[in-house]
């Protein structure tokens, strides 16, 4: 198991070293003659021939964090003041929302106890933009330097959403209903620790299950993504996806057309080397938490106005932010 | 016959992990009743007002026993939740 484990994170560095790419490598203009159905096949053949051991480091770093990060101090330190609780919103959730349904129960948990409302929309929109799966795949197949402004930019973003809504009377309205008055129940959680191969094995294991889930999307994706890289061609890209319209089209489908499957990275991956500028990739990677299905199931928990109004911000921010990343590097 | 009681925290609907989380408890269930140890299986709501005012946040899967949260966020083996049991009950 060990070894394993050694194994992917040594074969991950040699690659680095060989500095062999580690993202699809094919050009639209290799497209060009193959038939209709060889597309996606010689995609994929291409992109596994790169990306496997970008995608097994992905899940298999993914199932270490999350079964070595201490849970338990959401429980022990959530209850507390306000300014542990975003603190603790921002630090944790890239690590515990690997698997999605575990998102909406959170967001349920924090808004229920002392740290109310705000912190807990900051964890609602942290957690996809800046999850520890995405940022890799996005560190790997795109840029670091990509992977670095989308973590900061998910930071701030969530900040300010948390903190806008936590000071408007109905987001007041809607914590005073929930809260619950209870004292902090920590007492009642006593983690027992299992021995240091088990735990292996079951980060192994959740590894694993993520892959599964994950795995069959992320295939149509790419297969989705092949067409789109072979037959889109570069003027339209060059046209609508770059300058100031570029980031606004950015944000806008980037939004609808999130799933937690990481083919987003991908798709924009393709998109990119057909000249969609560094602006409106930014926002198009940001889109994403706004997604429809969370939005919905947040909307049971608390009204329509606040869904609307996170929704609002985190859009405001993937432009604002497309902008501002698009003039400090020079890709409009 | 000694008491137990364990409580398996999940979601509701039932996600995959909470769902093998309970069949865990279950099969330890089973084991531990040749072993003079009768086990209470419990499901309760991850993000219900009554779960969170009596244990706080927590990450589902959970699992308490005899009121005392043990296990968080990960899917328990057989062994696992009959060694846990066996610690409450000593």
């Amino acid at each position: 198991m060990l070894i394993f484990i050694f194994f992917t994170i040594g074969y991950l560095i040699y690659s680095r070293i060989m500095a062999y790419s580690l993202a699809p490598t094919m050009k639209p203009a290799d497209f060009h003659g193959l038939p209709i159905w060889e597309i996606p096949v010689a995609y994929l053949v291409d992109y596994f021939s790169h990306g496997w051991i970008c995608l097994l480091f992905a899940f298999v770093a993914a199932g270490l964090v999350y079964e070595f990060v201490p849970k338990e101090a959401i429980t022990k330190y959530m209850g507390g003041n306000k300014i542990t609780g975003y603190g603790l919103a921002i630090g944790m959730a890239p690590f515990l929302t690997v698997c999605s349904c575990t998102m909406v129960p959170l967001f349920a948990g924090i808004l229920y106890t002392g740290a109310g409302i705000g912190p807990a929309i900051t964890f609602l929109l942290m957690a996809p933009s800046a999850n520890i799966l995405s940022i890799l795949l996005t560190g790997e197949i795109i840029s670091w330097e990509l992977a670095g402004v989308r973590i900061i930019v998910s930071i701030v973003v969530a900040l300010t959403a948390g903190l806008v809504i936590s000071k408007t009377s109905w987001g007041k309205t809607i914590e005073k209903e929930h809260q619950l008055n209870s004292s902090s129940p920590t007492s009642r959680v006593l983690i027992a620790k299992p021995p240091l191969d088990e735990r292996l094995w079951s980060a192994l294991k959740f590894g694993g299950y993520i892959a599964k889930q994950i795995l069959p999307f992320f295939l149509l994706g790419l297969v989705a993504v092949s067409y789109v890289v072979a037959y889109l061609p570069e003027d339209i890209v060059g046209t609508y996806l770059t300058g100031f319209t570029g980031i606004l089209i950015a944000s806008v489908i980037g939004g609808p057309l999130y799933t937690p499957t990481l083919v987003e990275i991908v798709l924009g991956k393709g998109m990119w080397d057909l000249g969609m500028s560094k602006g409106a990739l930014l926002a198009w990677l940001m889109g994403q938490p706004y997604d429809v299905a969370n939005a919905l199931a947040v909307s049971r928990i608390v009204r329509w106005k606040a869904v609307l109004t996170y929704m609002l911000i985190a859009w405001a921010g993937s432009v604002t932010f497309g902008l501002l990343y698009g003039v400090l590097s020079g890709s409009l | 016959m000694k008491e137990v009681t364990v409580e398996v925290i999940g979601v509701d609907p039932p996600c995959k992990r909470c769902q093998a989380t309970y069949k865990s408890v279950e099969a330890a269930a089973s084991t531990l009743k040749a072993r003079d140890i009768d086990v209470r299986i419990f499901k309760l709501k991850v993000h219900s007002k009554d779960t969170i005012a009596k244990y706080g946040v927590l990450v589902p899967p959970a699992l308490a026993v005899n009121n005392v949260v043990k296990l968080m966020g990960r899917v328990p083996e057989k062994k696992e939740v009959e060694r846990l049991v066996l610690a409450t009950v000593k």
